[in-house]
């Protein structure tokens, strides 16, 4: 699929970097606390001054849990037709406190542990109405 | 602050009614409320109304000045209260309150909704400023994935199987096939309800709630005025909301800090921690317990959370029939909304109405004996958590 025939899922969320993909987020310069999407405000009550600062994150993270889309989920959803279920992971970033949530991108949903070690992808959810590859970040085991 | 008495209690039942006018289903819970206090419309001071969503209220969610319309515009105030599916306590906190203060002597709460099909997308916004609409565009992750998430920390934790969640729902059918007011009273076994559909893996159609047409209202009034109409009504021995805090490790949107010990609702965490304290009790003294069990993850991890039982020991309590009514840790004994099906701003309501009837020792069949004091908990999108203590 060629690049014009994609989309992101949704502006400013992720970037491909030299270096590889990242999450594009926030840091306050105050307290460190890490935001994913960009915050304007630092959230901690325990923060003294809110200082945000941009920020990338990633690639690699460990799944605190997973779970598998069993049916089709309505709009703003996006899948590829004919539906299969995909796996959707909670991942722990690697020395970072920060704890996201991303589609899997596996073989086989049902072999994924809880633990396992995984590193960040941008790659297409399905396509849109007009046959685009929407693009969003992912995670694939390591 | 004075003591406030439960004085009456109205539902209408759980169910799919697309003839029937929302103020129509509203009015048969205010007015088995009315009639059960002993109670005219017109002695109402003040109305304290959960706000829906999906329903009624002008579209801005002014379902108490619906209710004040149907039953006669008699000029008192109105409270509109929007808190997600915590809506109806929060309302329920709110009437409290007024009344404790002196405000009012006679306070309606009701909560009224009929819920569109299918599973609720959580946010009702469209844009990239809403981290729900993001995380919906971006992952693809429906309310019960976010269930299925928790419930598959819990397993990796303890080592909950399959079998233990499929128990959950088999025992709160158990008790809500008892239950005149609840939707879904047919008896499952355990076969049953790992036979129905995967939503999210590991949970199954049988173990997660969809959503019904319900309402239910409670009269509240001052000690004094409860003594002219009642010699031993129910007392509201705490009332208690909370927001979630910034470290409990749950990601609301597409992100989080992940907690230092284990994710959890830190708004439900407060605000029974708050309801137990204002109630003088701790959370083994309860009778009985209604919370929010939009699937069977949470009827095992919230007791632990909040210290009803020890880490890891709901599925064994489950399995010796402690959590039925007449075991030591009762849960939901209305059958709970995996039988009732969520009306999401009413659910408050009629939990509250249940652990009233159980201390009245109206519960028929699936009555706690000797209930002497219980509480409901909800929680509600936007991290909103409440929890109230009733007593007899
Ligand atoms: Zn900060």
């Amino acid at each position: 699929m060629s690049k014009s025939n994609s989309i992101p899922a949704a502006e400013g969320l992720f970037t491909e970097t030299a270096d590889g993909p990242r999450l594009v987020g926030s840091r306050c310069a105050t307290c460190g606390s890490a935001y994913f999407p960009r915050a304007q405000a630092c959230h901690n009550p325990e923060c003294e001054r809110t200082d945000m600062r941009d920020a990338n994150f990633g690639p690699r993270g460990r799944l605190a849990s997973v779970t598998i889309q069993g049916y089709p989920p309505p709009a703003p959803v996006v899948w590829s037709d004919p539906y299969t279920p995909y796996a959707v992971g909670l991942v722990d970033l690697e020395d970072e406190a920060l704890r996201v949530i991303g589609r899997l991108r596996v073989d086989d949903p049902e072999n994924i542990e809880v633990g396992g070690e995984v590193e960040l992808v941008l790659a297409s959810l399905g396509h849109d109405d007009e046959g685009r590859d929407v693009i969003s970040w992912q995670f694939q085991p390591v | 602050m004075g003591e406030v008495a439960v004085l009456g209690l109205g539902m209408h039942p759980w169910g799919k009614f697309p003839d029937k006018p929302l103020n129509d289903i509203c009015r048969v819970a205010v007015e088995a409320a009315l009639a059960d206090a002993g109670v005219r419309w017109r002695e109402v001071d003040a109305v304290a109304a959960a706000s829906s969503r999906f329903s009624g209220g002008k579209g801005w969610g002014l379902n108490g000045n619906d209710i004040v319309e149907e039953m006669g515009s008699t000029g008192i105030p109105v409270y509109n209260l929007s808190a997600g599916c915590a809506a109806g306590a929060n309302a329920f906190n709110v009437g409290y309150t007024m009344v404790a203060s002196g405000m009012h002597d006679v306070v309606l709460v009701v909560g009224g909704e009929k819920m569109p099909k299918g599973f609720i997308q959580t946010s009702g916004l469209d844009d990239e400023t809403d981290p729900e609409y993001l995380r919906q565009r971006c992952v693809g992750l429906p309310g019960p994935g976010f269930w299925a998430l928790l419930t598959r920390q819990r397993m990796a934790e303890y080592g909950t199987s399959e079998e233990d969640l499929a128990a959950v729902a088999v025992k709160a059918h158990q008790v809500g096939q008892h239950n005149e007011n609840a939707r879904f009273r047919q008896l499952f076994t355990i076969e049953d309800v790992l036979k129905s559909n995967m939503v999210s893996h590991p949970l199954r159609l049988y173990e997660i709630c969809p959503v019904s047409d319900g309402a239910a209202a409670v009269l509240l009034c001052s000690a004094a005025y409860a003594r002219q109409k009642s010699t031993h009504p129910v007392w509201v021995a705490s009332s208690a909301v909370a927001t979630m805090r910034f470290d409990d490790g749950l990601p609301r949107g597409l992100a989080c800090v992940p907690s230092k010990g284990r994710a959890h609702h830190s708004e439900a965490r407060i605000s029974v921690g708050k309801a137990l304290e204002g109630a003088g009790i701790g959370a083994k003294d309860l009778d009985l317990v209604e919370l929010q069990d939009n699937t069977v993850y949470y009827e095992l991890a919230f007791p632990e959370e909040w210290g009803m039982c020890e880490p890891g020991e709901s599925e064994s309590l489950l399995h010796k029939g402690e959590t039925l009514p007449t075991g030591r840790m009762p849960i939901n004994p209305s059958g709970g909304f995996l039988c009732f099906g969520e009306a999401t701003t009413a659910q408050g309501l009629f939990q509250l109405c249940e652990v009233g009837w159980q201390l009245r020792a109206e519960a028929g069949p699936r009555q706690v004996p000797g209930a002497k004091i219980g509480m409901a908990q909800s929680i509600g999108l936007g991290g909103n958590g409440t929890a109230a203590v009733l007593k007899r």
